[in-house]
């Protein structure tokens, strides 16, 4: 060797060690502490895998009462809760996190970073969604689980009297984990937009990236009304204002509106990440790029479009006007066409290279076989006269577990299988795969087929018995068979995955010789995911661009040092991939798990109405959280730029549209104005249903809300005056501006309650008066949140930490105040000057 | 000059025609909930929001059919066939365009099946 | 796996070689929407099938290891011709083909002022409320059953007091759902005869498994005999009635012609010309209603009617016996 390439060597050895010290994941009693992708992905993954086990065994114990006819194995109240927390379960605990699960883990690994942007928000994500796990599912060891189904339609789920605690635990354990997704959401938009290694443009990414991007950008959309609908729940059971309530001018059919809304879209925020796997898997084992990457885009969103137009689907026996039938039946059929393209694109794919048969592609093609006859049911049940006589029987489980399980379950499980080597640097049996596989796809089907004749034969859904002589007997019996068939195959599957693999050897590096940047792992992978930062000139780089495992490995690319000792990764442009910026990321804390448990403390304290615990948990979160952002973000770092390598020098701190923090702030509150908007949607709801639904009670006049639109229209303006005055150099102007914005949002806040309040205004009398305050109390809950916002730039400002040159916080505020306006107007129009224009 | 320049640089050209889809769709479905639901306090009858969901939906196949001959025209009017994978600016575009057209495409098609229901229903029942 | 599909298809041929009843089946109509509705079934599933299998067949082919790749174009040309084109197509002629079924499916609710028959029908937790309104005459009030005319439409009228709940004759067409604050009004028509079970079907509470009425469909000139029957007063005057209203059952059940006129359970007035008790969950014996006088809370978890256990077991059945013989 000689002096040269051993002093090469040398160095990078050294650099090799200061980017292990810099992204080593904390160990011993710390271990929890860490927020690298890696680790809280696989927590992510074993917590959502637990619960389906869970979920599972319930589903077991209904197999088991519904064998045989009146049979007595589960009383009707506990097998009421089994099949709802079954439902809500598999639902809210794993399906949907097992999404944000694997994007977490392997999405940084795809686009070449070393991790998301927020990792701090992923790990708070993480332990909000374990708490409030752990609590929904924990209830039913004290009979206390919810009992009503798992869409909880009120007045059944609304009555104190029948579903007790139970519907309090789902109503405040899910909204906490819905705060999860969201937060999952917002981390996953911004990492696949502005997290992608120089030189993949966006018509190089993997494709698994636009499903995310469309699936979190569905979730934004989606969560939010169910959110809201939560709300009005809860304010319904804990205060009595009647928002379902017929007798005083509510209606039950409102949350099924808002819950549709939500759960139609979440049956395509549930499927399009599992063909997302798909999208991976299928080029790597026909060993050939995917023929028709376009088509997979349009698929993708246009699924996520019309996903949003299908939510009365659901509702077509409640007695709707025909027409309203007839929209979306037809949107419900449109949705089969880029579900349809998916399918095909796989087959052209398939058929256009040399297929090699590995357990995961085995279960992507048991996945297409279940899942083309969900789909295809899913057609016959979008027809309006169809849907009449199967809705809510037997037909519907048959037809939802076969899209779930075959466009989710199986999927998922063969994303397991491929991607286990980038998780744990080591292969998974292929005799215990193949083994799980025919179990679960013989048993799966043994279950699940005889169920659609059930239906057709009349068995309506959600029954703890049926009667003897009806025909149902020997189709029961079968499915019951068919399902322990089919848990023996998952319980393979999970032994290959659990089963200790000390002795076993390393994979091999890109053991299926796959051509996306996630392969680029070393076995085992090391905490920092790639050595150095690639630049990137095709879909399928480790096919295409030669050397480049060799390069990367050699960090002859982009940060292959870490000299400060810093967590450092590239944000690019969105179109282009051109890198902007190096960004700085925070390491391992505690306040993420102390903010997570404080706030999942709110919920639970709210559930046993314990307000004072409530409050105090609420503001230990709200300590916890400034904590968080003073110490973890918008830091000001101890030079301007930096070099990053191959001679390219990146600023470290960028602020407003340029900065991951801008768009993290701006897909928050495109969320947060669905759910005003989901709001509402109900107020209008109530116009157009109920007769004189305004006149039912005086106020809130249109005083009160054209002074709330003047004083936010103030601090509005204020607040752009504080920015200006700070880019001018006006520290003292800005501080002014700040204060006195900060005083009128209080004033604004305190403004709109005024209408209710002084036309004395009583929520529970009726749904009207109770929906002009949850409006008005919305906009003041946010007003004092813009004010909090406001003091906290007033102390970063008077603390240094908001300067001229650093003002990242201050544009964000003045974000969150374009959309404040606009939240206050619209909620002010519609109180105040709405009920005029009648 | 052109009316539309001829490259907008951005990503959310993309979702135009679904989004003209969204908004044909909301229209059609808020219009015809509303009108049956307070059916007794209009002066007109129901064939008139047939008529109503007939023009919006011209009007919405309108403005997709804008958007697809300007992603048409992005693609280079498919002078060059998929899959648009070289790490070009030129490829990228044609990506945009051709899959901005897709989705026209596919906005069409859901637009026309949501005007279907207007032709045969012609009454507020039940 | 293709064997597994088709034993599951074969399931329903060997129910009907051991001869299961269908008298809950949407496949067995006897109603005109449930006639129009099966046939759409069968073209959506006969279709289906064929899609399926085609899709397979390509998938099965596609792992074949000796086999000529396609080219990138005519992989291009399957996803443009068979995932899009032709789905497209075949989707909107389906979706008009439906579209077209709901006017006459659903026609215009009945006014006030036409000649059909009009059944009001309200759930409530755990049983059904049925009120015969006939054009000419006056309404009849019954519980748990419902008769209808073959060959008529008849408009229901869908209510609830509590929950929600759905009502549906598989026979006879599709559900409806019966929700608090709203009265849903549709209609159906009988062409052949049949006594059918009705489930509720959607979920009310404990006993909602327990929840259904029998559908009968009669021949016009029966019908009208029964419904004559239906509204005419109890025969009076058997010793049971003395202990049905010595311990306070006609607070809640009505009895007409006699002095129990409760209107919170069901109206008992004519219980044994039923074909079942308790809202389809047991037969129509008077060792069934003695039980379910003593224990109705073991026979429906949640139902509202207090268990009277405590009487003695001789006036426990001498009320049954009493309600037994109510024709």
């Amino acid at each position: 060797m000689s002096a040269a390439d051993m002093h090469e060597d040398n160095t990078r050895k050294a650099q090799e060690e200061r980017l292990r010290a810099a992204w080593m994941a904390p160990r011993g009693w710390r271990y929890f502490t860490a927020v690298n992708n890696t680790r809280v992905g696989l927590w992510y993954i074993v917590t959502a895998f637990t619960f389906m086990l869970f979920a599972g065994v319930l589903a077991l114990l209904m197999r088991v009462q519904l064998a045989v006819p009146n049979n007595s194995f589960l009383s009707a109240d506990f097998f009421n809760q089994t099949f709802t927390l079954h439902g809500t379960v598999m639902m809210f605990l794993f399906a949907v996190p097992i999404f944000e699960a694997v994007a977490i883990t392997v999405l940084p690994q795809m686009l070449g970073a070393r991790d998301l942007p927020f990792p701090r928000l992923s790990a708070f994500g993480y332990w909000s969604f374990a708490l409030g796990g752990v609590f929904v599912c924990g209830s039913i060891f004290f009979g206390a689980a919810p009992d009503t189904g798992w869409f909880m339609y009120p007045p059944l789920a609304t009555d104190p009297e029948y579903s007790g605690i139970g519907a309090d635990i789902w109503l405040l354990g899910l909204s906490f984990i819905e705060v999860a997704s969201i937060a999952a959401a917002v981390e996953l938009i911004v990492g696949f937009l502005k997290c992608r290694p120089p030189g993949m443009r966006i018509n190089l990414t993997p494709l698994y990236g636009w499903y995310v991007l469309v699936v979190a950008g569905m979730i934004l959309f989606a969560f939010p009304p169910l959110i809201a609908g939560d709300i009005l729940f809860e304010l319904e059971r804990m205060f009595d204002w009647p928002f379902f309530d017929p007798e005083r001018g509510g209606d039950p059919l409102l949350w099924q509106h808002l819950f549709w809304i939500f759960g139609h879209p979440e049956v395509y925020i549930i499927f399009l990440p599992a063909i997302a796997l798909l999208a991976m898997i299928v080029p790597t084992f026909a060993q050939h790029p995917i023929v028709g990457y376009s088509w997979i885009v349009l698929a993708a969103v246009g699924t996520g479009f019309l996903s949003f137009g299908l939510w009365v689907h659901h509702m077509f026996t409640t007695g709707l006007p025909s027409i309203s039938l007839g929209f979306f039946s037809a949107a419900s059929e449109a949705v089969a066409i880029p579900t349809g393209v998916q399918i095909f694109v796989f087959l052209a794919t398939l058929l256009a290279g040399r297929v090699v048969f590995s357990v995961p592609m085995l279960f992507a093609a048991g996945a297409l076989a279940i899942f083309v006859i969900g789909g295809l049911t899913g057609v016959m049940v979008a027809l309006a006269p169809f849907d009449w006589q199967a809705h809510d029987t037997y037909f519907v489980v048959a037809h939802l577990h076969y899209t779930l399980i075959g466009g989710m379950l199986f999927p998922t499980f063969a994303g397991l299988y491929y991607f286990y080597p980038v998780m744990r640097g080591r292969m998974l049996s292929a005799r215990l795969g193949k083994t799980g596989f025919w179990l679960m796809f013989v048993g799966f089907n043994v279950a699940f087929f005889p169920m659609h004749i059930a239906g057709l034969r009349g068995m309506p859904r959600r029954v703890f018995t049926y009667p003897d002589e009806i025909g149902f007997n020997v189709l029961n019996l079968v499915s019951t068979i068919g399902a322990f068939v089919f848990a023996s195959g998952v319980l393979v599957v999970i032994w290959a995955i659990a089963r200790p693999k000390r002795n076993e050897p390393y994979a091999g590096r890109n053991p299926w010789n796959a051509g996306t940047l996630e392969w680029l792992i070393e076995m085992p992978g090391e905490d920092w995911g790639v050595r150095s930062v690639p630049i990137i000139e095709s879909r399928y780089p480790l096919w295409d661009q030669k050397n480049l495992m060799r390069d990367v490995d050699a960090g002859r690319f982009y940060l292959a040092d870490a000299a400060e000792g810093r967590r450092e990764t590239l944000v690019t442009s969105v179109l282009d991939g051109d890198p902007v910026q190096c960004l700085r990321l925070p390491g391992p804390a505690y306040v993420t798990i102390l903010a997570a448990f404080s706030l999942g403390g709110v919920f639970i304290f709210l559930t046993y109405h314990w307000w004072i615990a409530a409050l105090v948990s609420g503001a230990i979160c709200a300590v916890c959280i400034l904590y968080w952002l003073w110490t973890g973000t918008a830091e000001i770092p101890e030079k301007r730029e930096k070099n990053v390598g191959l001679g390219l020098t990146l600023p470290l701190y960028v602020s407003g549209p340029r900065s991951v923090g801008w768009w993290a702030m701006f897909i928050t509150m495109v969320g947060d104005g669905t759910a005003l908007a989901s709001l509402i949607f109900g107020y209008f709801f109530y116009w157009t249903v109920h007769r004189g639904f305004i006149a039912a009670a005086a106020g809130p006049g249109a005083f009160w809300p054209i002074v709330g639109i003047a004083l936010f229209a103030a601090t509005w303006g204020a607040m752009l005056g504080a920015l200006a005055a700070n880019t001018r150099g006006s520290a003292s102007g800005q501080r002014l501006l700040l204060i006195l914005s900060l005083l009128m949002a209080v004033l604004g806040s305190l403004a709109g309650l005024a209408g209710p309040w002084t036309h004395a205004m009583t929520p529970s009398s009726h749904a009207y008066p109770a929906i002009v305050w949850t409006l008005v109390i919305w906009v003041a809950v946010h007003g004092a949140v813009g004010a909090v916002m406001q003091g906290y730039c007033l102390a970063r400002s008077l603390a240094g930490r908001l300067t001229r040159d650093h003002d990242i916080d201050l544009r964000n505020v003045v974000l969150y105040w374009h959309f404040m306006l606009v939240s206050a107007v619209l909620t002010f129009v519609v109180v105040g000057l709405f009920p005029l224009a009648l | 000059m052109r009316l539309v320049p001829k490259e907008i640089e951005s990503l959310w050209t993309l979702f135009t025609a679904p989004a003209v889809w969204a908004a044909h769709f909301l229209l059609c479905y808020v219009g015809a909930a509303v009108y049956c639901a307070k059916r007794s306090s209009w002066g007109f009858g129901f064939e008139w929001v047939r008529v109503g969901i007939g023009v919006a939906t011209l009007l919405a196949l309108t403005m997709i059919l804008v958007s697809a001959w300007l992603a048409w025209r992005q693609w280079g009017f498919g002078a060059q066939d998929p899959p648009h994978d070289r790490p070009t600016g030129h490829d990228r575009r044609s990506f945009q365009g051709l899959a901005t057209l897709l989705l026209s495409g596919l906005s069409f098609v859901a637009v026309i099946y949501t005007a279907m229901p207007a032709l045969v229903i012609a009454e507020c029942n039940p | 796996m293709k064997a597994q599909s088709v034993a599951a298809y074969l399931l329903p041929v060997g129910c009907l070689v051991a001869g299961c009843s269908d008298a809950q089946s949407v496949l067995n109509p006897h109603g005109a929407e449930a006639e129009s509705i099966a046939l759409l079934f069968w073209i959506t599933a006969i279709g289906g099938a064929l899609i399926w299998l085609a899709v397979v067949g390509a998938l099965i082919y596609a792992g074949r290891r000796h086999r000529k790749p396609y080219s990138q174009a005519s992989a291009a040309r399957l996803v443009l011709w068979a995932g899009a084109v032709v789905p497209s197509i075949l989707l909107a002629v389906l979706l008009g083909y439906a579209l077209a079924l709901i006017p006459d499916l659903r026609p215009l609710a009945a006014s006030a002022d036409d000649d059909r028959l009009h059944i009001e029908v309200i759930g409530e937790q755990f049983w059904w409320r049925v009120i015969y309104h006939p054009p000419d005459g006056q309404p009849v009030v019954s519980a748990n059953e419902v008769r209808l005319p073959v060959g008529e439409r008849v408009t229901f009228s869908l209510k609830s007091t509590d929950v929600i709940h759905s009502f549906w004759i598989p026979p006879l067409g599709g559900k409806m759902d019966m929700i608090p604050g709203r009265t849903n009004t549709f209609s159906l028509k009988a062409t052949k005869a049949g006594i059918f079970r009705s489930p509720c079907t959607e979920f009310c509470g404990p006993s909602h498994a327990l929840m259904a009425f029998t559908a009968v469909a009669m021949k016009p000139g029966r019908f009208d005999r029964w419904l004559a029957n239906e509204g005419k007063e109890a025969v009076n005057g058997k010793p049971g009635l003395k202990p049905f209203l010595a311990n306070g059952c006609g607070a809640c059940h009505a009895i007409r012609g006699t002095e129990a006129d409760g209107a919170v359970g069901p109206d008992l007035t004519h219980l044994a010309s039923r074909k079942t008790l308790a809202a389809g969950s047991l037969p129509n014996t008077e060792d069934a209603i003695a039980r379910f006088i003593a224990e109705p809370d073991e026979v429906k978890p949640g139902v509202r009617m207090p268990a009277f256990g405590m009487l003695p077991q001789d006036e426990i059945d001498a009320i049954a016996a009493y309600l037994a013989r109510l024709e």
